[in-house]
């Protein structure tokens, strides 16, 4: 038909015009293909390696942290008090008498496995949780820091004994009224009366008097001191005040500064995680035969077998069929696995029983899986398991995702921030240069399209001829855009980044002013894919031809106003 | 019937703060089969004048009569029917679509009214034909000299067989001898397909080929002066 021809002459020949404004529709169109396509690669990189927790079939963790001693009072000492006797018993295993691993002189090599933070408690412990309501299904493993030291025994060893220092505290202590003192002589004397002869201190009261400003003394000394028994009964006369004095305690602290800072040896150590996993379950636990990416799982019987991380594998150069010797038994790898990111990850992995043997913890666990019956049942177990278990940190996959950060993490923000912006901007940007463009070329066609008028053509054709040509630049400019949309995500698909993600856990401890690591990183690596979508597709498209609509109506106004008489017009 | 009654016909024009007055008071009757120059300088309102009976344009005063109608009254679109079917214009600059071939410049005016009809292209090839430039049917006006473009742009306007062809200013844009030619084509294809002319020319030379001649001065029709 005629009016087709004009319109593909008009394109054809007018090809610099035509290209330019195909390039602007296709560019617009590809771009919002392409971030979308991003943006699902992203999402889909992130929803596996986000649900750290779902993947082992776990809703919650259950963990006990060093918590602060609500009783008595610290004495100042970075952690409290409490939380330091927890840890430093809890990591016990590594205040070793050097002397017990050989002769002076002799080579050894020995693993520690110490819980770090994460402290150990009975494995019947889990059973509380069981019986909780809405709970379907709980498990428990044992994640544990492993030490590995090998060197020659040193000759020179600390002999130490881990009690009985004595501590001494300086402390300005009100000095007791007058009043409160006689008070206090008259409740001791009745006491002693009480109590039937000895400690006949009448005099203690002078040394009392002005022996408040310092030292508790040695070995039963001043007023509080000596003899449990009398301790309690003493404490009672006091004013309430002074009650809360402790004169004496015991603190291994000296202990544990020796062995940490060993008089320098050959002793080489080198650090890992071991996780211990009941390998009878399938369905839950620190890791799963899903998380298997060669080999096989541990077998139900739990013999002398492990699983090793890919990563750990590669760094140690081990395979399926290597083996491991800790502490003189040893263990075969049967499978390499992926662990979730987030908390409870290792690098090895033993049969539960198997690595409770090892580190001495028979009967001990220091995390519980759980599993609620449905998804929304999840914080109502959480907070059940709070109230059941006050001590305990409970930890669901979202609070382990948000622990976990790296690149991947950060492009899916940036994508999702700016992508959808970005797309915005680029789709606006097409539009108004194929709209620019139409108005322009209809600028330079006055007199052409006012000869049309004058030689007959109604308003409606000559518009419709207009819009006619950018609605086809649209289609054309869509086709475009989608080839190229399509090129540059399966480009990115080909040759895009990998992406990490990383969670680290734990901390740093510090016991009475030394610090230890126990942080454990895991990391996943995700390469960066961008699935086409069909929809992302048809919205470039159906974009392309809005951009196309617009450019045409805005061409087909500037064309409306054209008289027949610019057919005259002297200048172009 | 006349063909065209202009009674009082006026056009102003307005630029800024003065009126132009293009037209001013001009009465006008023109029989069928005249072939009538509008002659005058550039400025005089010939051109003008030629768009007003060329329905390009509305009067600012007066009536313009076509065939015993009102073009005033006409709306747009019937303005354009007009403009379709009985009126074939020729420019100075030869306006022919720089996008279209010879042809398809001929069927540009074609279409409107033949639509699909398959005989359009013959129609456009013989009217190519009549201006002697059938071998030259697929070039683009790029492609062809000022003379031959002419000839497209008269076949296009005879080409639907109209009343009125109007030329304005045709060999403004050729030289002598190309221009004598045309004037001799385009008067003697308006006699055969019994089309009325009328031409605004500033050229004496051009206006003397006409039988009826108009002079034109400050937008009135003066005497005609012969000679």
């Amino acid at each position: 038909m005629f009016y087709l021809r004009y319109l593909r002459n008009e394109l054809v020949r007018r090809r610099a015009r035509t290209l330019v404004t195909l390039l602007g529709l296709g560019v617009g169109v590809a771009l919002v293909i392409a971030l979308a396509a991003l943006s699902s690669g992203l999402d889909n990189a992130q929803h596996k390696t986000l649900n750290p927790l779902g993947d082992i079939g776990t809703d919650l963790t259950v963990t006990l942290q060093p918590q602060q001693s609500q009783s008595g009072f610290g004495f100042g000492g970075p952690g409290g008090g409490g939380a330091d006797r927890d840890l430093i018993a809890a990591n016990q295993s590594v205040i070793t008498d050097l002397s017990k691993l050989g002769k002076p002189g002799q080579h050894f090599s020995h693993d520690f496995f110490l819980p770090g933070s994460q402290l150990t408690f009975q494995q019947s412990a889990a059973q509380q949780v069981a019986k909780l309501q809405n709970v379907s299904q709980v498990t428990t493993g044992l994640t544990l820091l492993a030490e590995h030291q090998q060197g020659i025994v040193p000759k020179i060893v600390a002999k130490f004994k881990t009690g009985g220092q004595t501590f001494r505290f300086n402390r300005n202590i009100p000095r007791p009224t007058a009043a409160q003192f006689q008070q206090m002589q008259a409740c001791f004397d009745k006491l002693r009366k009480q109590n039937g002869g000895s400690s006949g201190n009448g005099g203690n009261g002078g040394n009392g008097g002005g022996g408040f400003n310092g030292n508790g003394g040695g070995n039963g000394g001043g007023f509080f001191g000596g003899g449990g028994a009398d301790r309690g009964a003493f404490a009672k006369c006091l004013p309430a005040g002074l009650r809360r004095i402790r004169t004496q305690f015991t603190t291994p602290q000296q202990t544990l500064k020796q062995v940490l800072d060993p008089p320098q040896t050959n002793i080489q150590t080198t650090a890992y995680t071991i996780g211990g996993v009941d390998q009878t379950n399938q369905s839950m636990g620190v890791v799963t035969p899903a998380q298997v990416t060669k080999g096989s799982f541990l077998s139900p019987k739990g013999g002398h077998e492990a699983l090793v991380s890919t990563a750990y594998a590669a760094k140690q150069k081990l395979k399926i069929g290597s083996k491991l010797d800790l502490n003189g038994t040893s263990f075969t790898v049967v499978g390499l696995v992926e662990p979730p990111l987030g908390g409870q990850s290792a690098d090895v992995y033993l049969p539960i029983k198997q690595l409770q043997k090892l580190a001495s913890e028979k009967s001990l666990a220091n995390v519980i899986l759980v599993r609620a019956t449905s998804s929304s049942d999840v914080s109502a177990v959480e907070s059940e398991i709070k109230r059941a278990l006050p001590q305990a940190n409970v930890a669901s996959s979202k609070d382990v995702a948000a622990k976990i950060s790296g690149s991947l993490v950060d492009a899916s923000k940036l994508s999702h921030d700016l992508g959808l912006l970005l797309s915005i901007l680029a789709a606006a940007a097409a539009f108004l240069l194929a709209a620019l463009l139409a108005v322009s070329s209809v600028g330079k066609r006055v007199r052409e399209l006012g000869t049309l008028k004058a030689l007959g053509w109604t308003q409606r054709l000559v518009v419709r001829q207009v819009a006619g040509e950018s609605l086809v630049q649209g289609v054309l400019g869509g086709l475009f855009g989608i080839a190229l949309g399509v090129a540059i995500a399966l480009v990115i698909d080909a040759f895009g980044p990998n992406l990490t993600a990383s969670a680290t856990t734990g901390g740093t401890l510090s016991i009475a002013g030394l610090a230890a690591d126990t942080t454990r990183t895991a990391s996943n690596s995700v390469s960066l894919n961008a699935p086409i979508g069909l929809v992302a597709i048809l919205v470039g498209f159906g974009l392309a031809l809005l951009g196309g609509l617009i450019a045409g109506g805005a061409g087909a106004l500037r064309a409306a106003r054209l008289r027949p008489a610019d057919a005259l017009r002297q200048m172009e | 019937m006349s063909l065209y009654s202009l009674e009082g016909v006026s056009k102003f024009f307005q630029r800024g703060p003065t009126t132009i007055r293009a037209l001013d008071g001009v009465d006008l009757v023109i029989e069928q089969g005249e072939f009538v120059a509008l002659e005058g300088p550039s400025g005089s309102g010939k051109t003008t004048l030629l768009q007003l009976l060329g329905a390009l344009d509305r009067p600012s005063a007066g009536r313009v009569l076509f065939e015993d109608r009102d073009l005033a009254a006409l709306g747009d679109s019937e303005l354009a029917e007009l403009r379709l079917r009985s009126f074939g214009f020729v420019f100075q600059q030869f306006n022919l679509i720089p996008t279209l071939t010879a042809v398809e410049n001929v069927e540009a005016k074609l279409a409107p009214v033949a639509g699909r009809d398959p005989g359009m292209r013959t129609r456009a090839l013989a009217l190519l034909g009549e201006v002697g430039l059938l071998d030259r049917a697929d070039h683009l006006p790029a492609h062809l000299s000022g003379g031959e473009q002419q000839r497209v742009a008269i076949a296009r306007a005879l080409s639907v067989e109209p009343r009125v062809v109007l030329a304005d200013e045709p060999t403004g844009n050729l030289d002598s001898r190309t221009g004598a030619d045309i004037v001799d084509l385009l008067a003697g294809l308006a006699a055969e397909h019994g089309a009325t002319i009328i031409v605004a020319t500033h050229d004496a030379e051009l206006a003397s080929r006409a039988p009826r001649r108009l002079a034109v001065r400050d937008g009135k029709l003066a005497a005609p002066v012969f000679g």
